[in-house]
């Protein structure tokens, strides 16, 4: 009665000539994109995407197996130190130590992820503070670590190649961050992606199908810290110095406030969810040169608030927006967007 | 040596059981871990010290309205923001309590800065006492006496006072209580603002000893976490005990162990309750109905 | 024990505290029959399903599956076994197409890991073929239970009673020796549930599959199934054919309303 489907097709990235058309486009464009754009920007785009690979390894975990990490700056930190520690100490290419650190990582969240086989959301939740606290803490009393003062990155090259500046260090970033989503995009469509689904949606049917919780859960906490590895390692060389400052509860924090700004478990919505919130993050962090409200920011810290504290409202704006979205919008950025996409379409009508 | 640190064990332990009181309260009643609690402490106690130390208010006066402050901080965040949840579920409480840490820890970093304070108190850190071989300080023993007296107020106040009661049975209940006539939104807005003075004690017992800055509570808050869980986090005098023990060990473990490792103690009791003994060390068991 | 039974529940006993949900209870199902369990609201019905596939340990009594005792494995493996289910309230994975439910059934007979499946890019990636093989099993089924309208829809939107047929799709996707439904015709109007009875057994006819039922609907429970247990307060009553089971007197009083016996005549 009908013709035969072409089931490829269905999971299939680009299944149309068009979708081929903005892949390559999208391609040429990050390609060019650092010749365009200033130092500062440049340094920017980095810094997004690091934070979107992050997020993408964190609604896995958040948004597609309903499981939750309050520890996701000790993975993150787990990447940065070993990367740097692997390479500075054991002489390994940068690769290599890359994922290494990363698999390590992944071990970590291996085995974070196997009390929480038995943890419903609150006691997860406390038992990943923790496990973040409590990475923060070894690496600033551990001389290994360099303590409080910190390590610096080592010298990067790739093969031949000398990487030293944020435009070179971009074409890093940039293409390891696009083969994470492609294959975070991949595993959600196939087999793997589904079970995690589906514990979420009921993790008793999932159960009872056949999936094996135990093993489903630890891997995606072990996949999601994976992520957080990658970008660790990649963060060190952007900052080119780390110390446990960088790492602490209030970064993991940032890191979920991505996800939930970019909808949970929609990979479009984390890369969304990373790039606007990094973008504002960096801003606050400037905030008092912002025309007019830098200036009444200031005037206001002065006369009530602390003028050396100002950069802290970052803080605050960034926990206001996650009690807004959970209250208003818990589909984030990403149930936005999905709404004006259907607003378009209906359009004159 | 081993008794000094059971001692100081015990001092710090009082401190941890407080912040698990507050928690466990609000658990109980909201079924959600409050990780704006600690925050929440640290803003209060930076509010007592702005009026004695900035408006040089007596001790009185600042301890009072820091409590004051408390509760209504308390209420205010339940009553605005909690309670707007439109699908309650676990995760976005969980989330929308984690705003509040970064609001507040914002709020504070921004109107008092990063750089650390000291925190006067009526009671001196450095005088001490001998008992045995150990040492310990006055401020210690204030510590572990405020505890127990507020310990022991709570449980007069669930026992014999009409709203203790009325509290108990919406934190067993709070169908059947609503429906016996006990009003469970105002219940919960008390109990918002119980919690919070609760908290408010345990921070301005501990800025003496450990100088006022915005990240005072960050650990304590774990802390005070792990003697909820180790007590099973449903029952008050569970969380009590859970403080002491948690104060206790971890001291010992600095003192025979590491002293560098001390502060992961709190983690690793609470994998090991989880992993063990999920319900706690005092709690009953239950099993999900499918 | 004789080997040809396919399976076999002996001395079953589990409690809830002071209550024993489900009191010795002993059934055997003959290979390739539809076997029903009937019984007052809280008799324990679905307590039995949780113990057979894992989700309830047992206190006492064992479960033969395949001339294996399972009871105390876990529900996934007993799953690899083949045995499957439904749910009385519906569990479907309610933020999945009905396609992605169906295909979650295939879960345990795909292969794709979490390297094969991050990295497929062409048509003949391991990924890929796994997938294409498993989704035309799984089209069979979208069209043996005429599901093709809802096919690419979240099913949390889906009408009750196609959801029901979703959940039985997804239990035949994991092609289960041993079909457990609860209640598979609970919010279903009269229409539906006559194709419900036809899907049944056609499936039974065709795929040869042992099902073991909970129903509350007599017309239907009396209408397919080759044996019937009676069940009350956790307690066995009666077992046997359907028309010996309708005329026995304790269920008549305990259970079989009136109308309901009369119904079945008409
Ligand atoms: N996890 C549990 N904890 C406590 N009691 C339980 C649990 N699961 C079931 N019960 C109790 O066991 C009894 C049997 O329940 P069950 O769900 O098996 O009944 P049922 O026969 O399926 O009834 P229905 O026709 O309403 O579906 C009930 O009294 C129920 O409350
Ligand atoms: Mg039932």
């Amino acid at each position: 009665m009908d013709m035969k489907r072409d089931y490829y097709e269905d999971i299939q990235l680009l299944n149309s000539k068009i979708l081929w058309f903005w892949f390559i486009m999208l391609i040429a464009s990050l390609a060019t994109l650092p010749f365009l754009l200033p130092n500062y920007h440049i340094y920017m785009v980095n810094y997004m995407a690091i934070n979107v690979i992050v997020t993408v390894g964190l609604n896995i975990l958040v948004g597609y197996t309903g499981q939750i990490s309050l520890g996701h700056a000790g993975f993150f930190a787990i990447g940065a130190y070993g990367t740097v520690l692997l390479m500075t100490n054991l002489h390994f290419p940068f690769l290599l130590a890359l994922v290494c650190s990363a698999l390590i990582a992944a071990f970590f969240g291996f085995i974070l992820g196997l009390p929480a086989l038995r943890l419903e959301g609150p006691y997860l939740a406390i038992a990943t503070l923790g496990f973040g606290m409590a990475i923060t803490q070894v690496i600033g009393r551990w001389q290994v670590f360099g303590g409080r003062m910190g390590l610096e990155a080592p010298d990067l090259s790739l093969g031949p190649f000398v990487i030293d500046t944020d435009r070179q260090l971009y074409f890093v970033i940039v293409t390891i961050a696009f083969l994470l989503i492609l294959a975070a995009r991949n595993m959600m469509k196939t087999r793997v992606g589904r079970a995690f689904i589906a514990i979420r949606d009921s993790d008793i049917a999932a159960e009872t199908m056949g999936v094996n919780l135990t093993l489903y859960k630890t891997l995606a906490f072990a996949v999601s810290a994976f992520y957080a590895g990658v970008a660790g390692g990649l963060m060190a060389f952007l900052l080119g110095f780390i110390n446990p400052s960088s790492f602490n509860f209030i970064l993991s924090i940032y890191f979920l406030a991505f996800v939930i700004v970019g909808g949970l478990g929609s990979i479009f919505g984390s890369i969304m969810g990373a790039v606007v919130m990094t973008w504002l993050l960096l801003t606050l962090d400037k905030v008092q040169e912002l025309p007019y409200l830098g200036a009444v920011l200031v005037s206001f810290s002065e006369r009530w608030m602390n003028l050396a504290g100002l950069p802290n409202i970052a803080s605050i704006i960034f926990g206001l927006i996650i009690i807004l979205l959970v209250v208003f919008e818990p589909l984030g950025l990403y149930g936005f967007w999905i709404r004006t996409k259907i607003y378009w379409k209906t359009w004159p009508f | 040596m081993f008794l000094q640190l059971v001692v100081s064990g015990l001092s710090f332990g009082s401190l941890y059981a407080l912040i698990a009181l507050a928690m466990v309260i609000i658990y109980k009643t909201s079924e959600v871990p409050n990780f704006g609690q600690g925050e929440m402490a640290m803003i209060s106690t930076f509010v007592a010290f702005t009026l004695l130390v900035t408006h040089g208010y007596s001790f009185a006066v600042s301890f009072i309205g820091a409590f004051i402050f408390a509760a209504a901080l308390g209420v205010f965040l339940e009553f605005v923001f909690l309670r707007r949840a439109k699908d309650p579920n676990i995760l976005s409480l969980i989330l929308i309590t984690l705003g509040f840490q970064m609001v507040l820890y914002g709020l504070a970093s921004w109107k008092w800065g990063a750089d650390q304070k000291d925190f006067p108190f009526p009671v001196s850190d450095f005088d001490v006492i001998n008992i045995g071989s150990a040492v310990i300080s006055y401020l210690n023993i204030a510590t572990l006496l405020i505890t127990l007296f507020l310990m022991f107020m709570l449980f007069l106040f669930f026992r014999y006072t009409k709203v203790g009661i009325a509290m108990k049975a919406t934190q067993q209940n709070a169908m059947a209580a609503r429906i016996n006539g006990i009003r469970t939104n105002r219940i919960m807005s008390i109990t918002w603002a119980l919690s919070s003075m609760i908290g408010a004690v345990a921070g301005m017992l501990l800025a003496p000893i450990a100088t006022l800055d915005p990240n005072l509570m960050l650990e304590p808050l774990l802390k005070g976490f792990a003697a909820a869980v180790l007590g099973g986090m449903t029952t008050l005098v569970g969380a009590a005990l859970g403080g002491y023990i948690l104060g206790v060990i971890e001291n010992l473990f600095g003192g025979y162990i590491s002293l560098e490792f001390k502060s992961i103690v709190a983690f690793l009791i609470i994998v090991l309750v989880l992993c063990f003994k999920p319900s706690g060390l005092f709690a009953k068991h239950y099993v999900r109905k499918v | 024990m004789t080997n040809n039974n396919l399976f076999s529940v002996d001395q079953l006993t589990i409690k809830f505290g002071g209550l024993t949900a489900v009191d010795r209870v002993s059934f055997r199902v003959e290979p390739g029959s539809i076997f029903s369990i009937i019984g007052p609201n809280g008799a324990g019905k679905t307590t039995i399903f949780n113990c057979i596939n894992g989700l309830y340990k047992p206190d006492a009594g064992s479960i033969i599956f395949k001339g294996e005792d399972i009871v105390g494995q876990k529900p996934h493996r007993i799953a690899r076994k083949g045995i499957a289910r439904t749910f009385q309230n519906i569990e479907l994975f309610s933020r999945m197409t009905t396609m992605e439910n169906l295909m979650l059934g295939r879960h345990i007979h795909m292969k794709t890991n979490v390297w094969t499946g991050a990295t497929f890019f062409r048509r003949g990636s391991k990924a890929a073929q796994d997938e294409i093989k498993h989704r035309e099993r799984v089209e069979k089924i979208i069209d043996l239970l005429d599901l093709q309208s809802a096919r690419n829809q979240f099913v949390g939107g889906l009408p009750y009673g196609t959801q029901k047929l979703i959940e039985l799709g997804r239990a035949l996707a994991l092609e289960p020796e041993l079909l457990l439904l609860d209640e598979p015709s609970a919010g279903m109007n009269s229409e539906e549930k006559q194709d419900l009875v036809f899907w049944i057994k056609d499936i039974q006819d065709e795929l040869g599959l042992t099902i073991l039922l909970i129903e509350h609907d007599m017309k239907m429970v009396m209408d397919i199934s080759d044996l019937i247990l009676v069940i009350n307060f956790g307690k066995p009553i009666t077992e046997g054919k359907p028309e010996e089971v309708q005329r026995h007197p304790e269920v008549l009083k305990a259970y079989l309303g009136e109308d309901e016996v009369i119904d079945q005549s008409a």
